[in-house]
């Protein structure tokens, strides 16, 4: 597996996760932890787009294993 | 009028009157006798068993001894409630054994309690050794109660530090395979919600003997069908691992790249998803 194979595995794991985070922010009703949940689906939010870049720089850098 | 008809009416309306009186005295009586309460208790009683039985007493009689052996406690308990002072007379005050992890002998002689009996009310408390004890006082009711020393006392959260979730009563939701719809509304969540949870555990309505809710909208379920395993909610535990997972992925990337703009993505980003994890780990 190339590390830009990996590095996009772990850009879909964040993706996962950040709708997890999503879905568990809708279901609570306590607003303290919607207020953690929902800061911790930023700093996520942050991480899958740093992500994204390196992915498509990635599938640049190794155009022979697309 | 036949005797056994006598009977059976005043038998009825002293249970009756009986029932509503000890209801009005409260629940406190149950809990916490003394001997005073007890003694009323018994009192009524007999009064109700001696007019029942005895056709030829005037009921009159009954009602009156009732009332005053109602009216008397109820008027004590009211007192008491309204004045501290009156409360100690009435109800006693509580007597402190130990102090500073020091017995109290005059106390304890006071109260008529030899050392065994202290040790035995000690043991009640799984303290065995008299010198773990703090503070320990003896409640009007006649129950000690313990404060242990600092190191004896169970390990709590706050002892270690640890910072916990807030968490709310679950609420009962369906039970013998009925929907309850009240506990369901305080949790803000609707019929549709439930139909869909099931749904996708493939469960009918029908089958479900008990199910509870928490704040967090997990659902618990007991089925009348033994057989069919109900998986419990892992949702959380997967999203922790996910975001774990994420984590070490991201560390292991920056060590492999060479490139140092990447290197330093990575491990920015790394650390992020760590503090993000600390932040909601109480919750999950």
């Amino acid at each position: 597996m190339t590390i830009g194979a990996q590095v996009k595995g772990c850009y879909s794991a964040i993706k996962s996760v950040e709708a997890s985070l999503q879905l568990l922010t809708a279901k609570t009703n306590e607003q303290e932890q919607q207020i953690k949940l929902t800061e911790a689906e930023r700093m996520i939010t942050e991480i899958k787009n740093d992500l994204r870049h390196q992915v498509i720089q990635l599938s640049k850098e190794e155009p022979q294993y697309q | 009028m036949p005797e056994w008809i006598n009977i059976i009416i005043r038998s009825l309306s002293l249970l009756i009157i009986l029932f509503f009186m000890t209801k009005w005295l409260g629940k406190k009586q149950l809990s916490q006798l003394n001997v005073f309460e007890y003694i009323t208790g018994i009192v009524l009683g007999g009064i109700v068993a001696i007019h029942t039985i005895d056709p030829t007493s005037n009921i009159i009689y009954a009602l009156l001894s009732m009332f005053i052996w109602f009216i008397v406690p109820f008027a004590v308990e009211y007192m008491s409630l309204k004045s501290k002072r009156f409360r100690d007379l009435a109800e006693g005050r509580s007597t402190v054994f130990i102090q500073d992890g020091k017995i109290m002998e005059d106390n304890l002689k006071k109260e008529g309690y030899s050392t065994d009996d202290l040790l035995g009310k000690l043991r009640d408390n799984g303290v065995f050794l008299a010198s773990d004890v703090e503070f320990a006082v003896l409640e009007p009711s006649g129950s000690l109660n313990v404060l242990p020393k600092k190191e004896n006392r169970p390990l709590t959260a706050k002892d270690l530090g640890l910072k916990l979730a807030p968490e709310k009563e679950p609420q009962t939701i369906i039970m013998d395979g009925e929907v309850l719809l009240e506990p369901l509304a305080n949790l803000a969540l609707n019929m549709n919600w439930l139909e869909t949870e099931l749904d996708k555990q493939k469960v009918s309505i029908e089958n479900v003997f008990l199910a509870q809710a928490d704040n967090n909208g997990q659902l618990y379920l007991d089925l009348y069908d033994d057989k069919i395993s109900v998986p419990q909610p892992t949702e959380k535990a997967l999203l922790l691992a996910n975001m774990k997972k994420c984590q070490a992925d991201l560390e292991l990337f920056a060590l492999a790249t060479e490139n140092k703009q990447s290197k330093a993505l990575y491990e920015r980003n790394s650390k992020k998803l760590k503090h993000a994890i600390e932040l909601i780990q109480p919750y999950l």
